[in-house]
């Protein structure tokens, strides 16, 4: 039986002037090695909560617990073990990816050395080896989506959170992005993930969250929600469950 | 310290990045400071060095119109067009149509009046030395005879009341020397005496002028002395527009809300910040004042003489950067959009400056603006520059700089930590 490696507890937040809040009282539990999705339409809490589970946002209330080789910690304690990769392009433009992934590296501590043959490594996996001291600002999307990623996975994380990770990428890039997170959470990386490609969703995850106004609504394996509510995939399933009318 | 390094790295790599940024922090203060000075320069020597092209319209029937015209040729100072057949209403256009800075009318009755007022004051002094009656008419007192100038309109306030004090003081010289002549011929003799001649004219008494000092030496001072330090402080205060917008644009870019993931990563984005620019600051102080050392006098420009003490100027250098690093990081910690930072950042520069004292000295400022001078961070940078560069003082005259320094440096501090601490940012 897998352990639990992130417990939410009636996690809560209420953003200054909002008429409801963005999370209300949501109980989770994600387990250790598992790839988990969160998806919603749009203001459902989704970011939110990802940004909370990472430290970006303090909670009004409740609390989440991390247990890492069977101990409890808070977040704070365990940041260099998270890796994070937002939707916006997070790096700087104006430098390489060397350079961009030498810098993140050495905010992590991580050795001169074992940093180096980790940037090598991940531009070869990522197919941007050949570009290695060229500017990220005159890359394609793809090409910066990729780098994105690699940024997210330059701390070897136990805990990988990842906001939107393919949008606006090629199939190629799509294709190479989500075998690497495989690859990841078959060494043993948990994955939370969001996306709007439900098809690449359904592939992907092995459980999934649905959050409406802040509230999970629907919490099981795919295949068992599929089941439960006699829908055919998950776009019907997210139909089915929040409605057809268009959201902020 | 290893995090240290690789911020300050990263910063450096993204400062030499933007080309725009580096031309406006180095290139530009180096333009403004040699244009400054070199126009200051200019104006200065236009009123003490230059000869000044002047139109004279003398239709004096006497022979003191011819003398006067003479000492403007004789004092140096004047390349004197004569057009003795204008009339004085077609002066006025003409001194524009001529592009002359001033034209002087002399009038039909100027011997007659400067005369008349040489026999009156000298019958009083010889009546009140008791060897003449006093007579009874007074000097005559036409408005028509007197001297009228015209100016273009474009020539500067100060400027204009400097020629017109020149001329003054060549009409005074020519009613003393009428004035003594006259007396003498009241007293029966046929010229002034040779030796008496020779006293007046050639013993006029001196003006020594010293800028005042605390320390031993004393520097001299010029248009390089005041305009070099005053507009590095300038140049390194718009550190601001560079600086705070840098600061917003990774605020807002998706980099910031990854660096939020990583501990302390933010606390160690302002520190690095702070060293790259304190070098940017210290750098351009530094090619600032070896262009006005090494480069200024080749071109004509008066030398930037150092003060002989080094330490002190260091120290203010050191603080004046940390003000000015300090209040880059306020605007952009609280300045929402790039827009608002550079354009607050760059007004609020150009405020400080102006009520600080880097355009006009601050004493010329009504009472209310040199109290609320005192605010201006330039203010005090430019108090410790002038203490040094000017009066060689000593350290007890830069304690009120330092301190003032010292706390708009924590205030900026504190308030940019307050900030960043509330939106959970460090």
């Amino acid at each position: 039986m897998q352990e639990t490696i992130i417990e939410i507890n009636q996690l809560t937040k209420q953003f200054r002037n909002a008429d409801r809040p963005s999370l209300d009282a949501i109980d989770l539990t994600i387990l250790n090695g598992e790839k988990f999705g969160v998806f919603g339409p749009n203001g459902a809490g989704k970011t939110t909560l990802i940004s909370i589970l990472c430290s970006i946002l303090e909670p009004t209330s409740g609390d989440v617990v991390y247990t890492l080789n069977g101990k409890q910690e808070s977040i704070n304690n365990i940041l260099t073990t998270v890796g994070f990769v937002p939707q916006e392009y997070a790096f700087y433009p104006e430098l390489t990816p060397i350079q961009n992934l030498s810098y993140f590296g050495a905010l992590y501590s991580i050795p001169k050395k074992e940093l180096s043959q980790k940037i090598k490594q991940l531009l070869i996996t990522l197919g941007l080896d050949h570009v290695g001291d060229k500017k990220v600002s005159t890359f394609s999307g793809g090409m910066k989506r990729r780098i994105n990623l690699a940024i997210g996975l330059i701390n070897n994380p136990r805990i990988l959170f990842l906001d939107e990770p393919t949008v606006g990428v090629d199939v190629q890039s799509k294709v190479a992005i989500i075998s690497l997170l495989e690859e990841l959470n078959k060494n043993g990386t948990t994955i939370i993930y969001t996306s709007h490609h439900l098809k690449e969703a359904e592939d992907f995850c092995d459980r999934i969250a649905l959050l409406e106004n802040g509230k999970i609504i629907a919490l099981d394996k795919l295949e068992n929600l599929i089941l439960a509510n006699n829908v055919s995939n998950l776009e019907d399933l997210l139909i089915k469950l929040t409605g057809k009318k268009l959201r902020d | 310290m290893r995090k240290l390094l690789a911020s300050i790295k990263k910063e450096a790599l993204i400062l030499l990045h933007d080309k725009v940024g580096l031309l406006l922090m180095y290139l530009m203060p180096i333009l403004l400071v040699f244009i400054i000075t070199i126009v200051q320069n200019s104006a200065f020597k236009l009123v003490s060095d230059n000869t000044i092209d002047i139109l004279v319209v003398n239709h004096d029937k006497g022979t003191l119109g011819d003398s006067l015209t003479k000492l403007l040729e004789q004092s140096g100072n004047f390349i004197v067009e004569k057009e003795n057949g204008l009339k004085i209403e077609k002066l006025k256009k003409e001194t524009i149509d001529r592009k002359k800075l001033i034209a002087i009318y002399i009038p039909e009755g100027f011997s007659d009046q400067l005369l008349s007022k040489a026999g009156h004051v000298s019958n009083l002094m010889l009546s009140e030395f008791g060897v003449a009656d006093k007579k009874a008419n007074k000097a005559k007192n036409l408005s028509k005879n007197h001297l009228v100038i015209y100016y273009d309109p474009v020539i500067q306030e100060n400027f204009r009341v400097s020629l017109t004090n020149s001329l003054n003081t060549l009409l005074a010289g020519l009613e003393n020397e009428n004035m003594i002549r006259q007396l003498f011929s009241d007293m029966g003799y046929e010229e002034i005496p040779s030796e008496v001649k020779k006293e007046f004219s050639g013993n006029q008494s001196q003006i020594l002028s010293f800028p005042a000092s605390s320390g031993k030496e004393s520097p001299i001072p010029n248009s390089t002395q005041h305009n070099v330090p005053a507009w590095s402080l300038f140049a390194m205060f718009f550190m601001v527009i560079s600086l705070g917008g840098n600061l917003v644009k990774e605020r807002l870019s998706g980099s910031f809300i990854r660096l939020q993931t990583i501990p302390s990563a933010f606390f160690l984005v302002i520190c690095s910040k702070i060293a790259v620019y304190l070098f940017v600051a210290l750098s351009q102080l530094a090619i600032l004042f070896s262009l006005g050392v090494f480069v200024f006098p080749s071109i004509g420009l008066p030398q930037l003489n150092f003060p002989p003490n080094f330490l002190p100027v260091i120290v203010v250098s050191v603080l004046s950067a940390f003000a000015a690093i300090s209040y880059a990081l306020l605007v952009g910690t609280y300045a929402k959009t790039q827009e608002q930072a550079n354009g607050f950042g760059a007004i609020s520069i150009i405020i400080f400056a102006a009520i600080g004292g880097i355009w006009v000295p601050s004493f010329i400022m009504p009472g209310y603006l040199q109290t609320i001078g005192m605010l201006s961070p330039l203010h005090w940078c430019i108090d410790g520059f002038y203490t040094l560069f000017l009066k060689n003082g000593a350290w007890s005259e830069l304690y009120s700089t330092i301190i003032y320094l010292l706390l708009f440096t924590f205030i900026c501090q504190l308030l940019t930590f307050i900030k960043l601490r509330l939106q959970n940012y460090i």
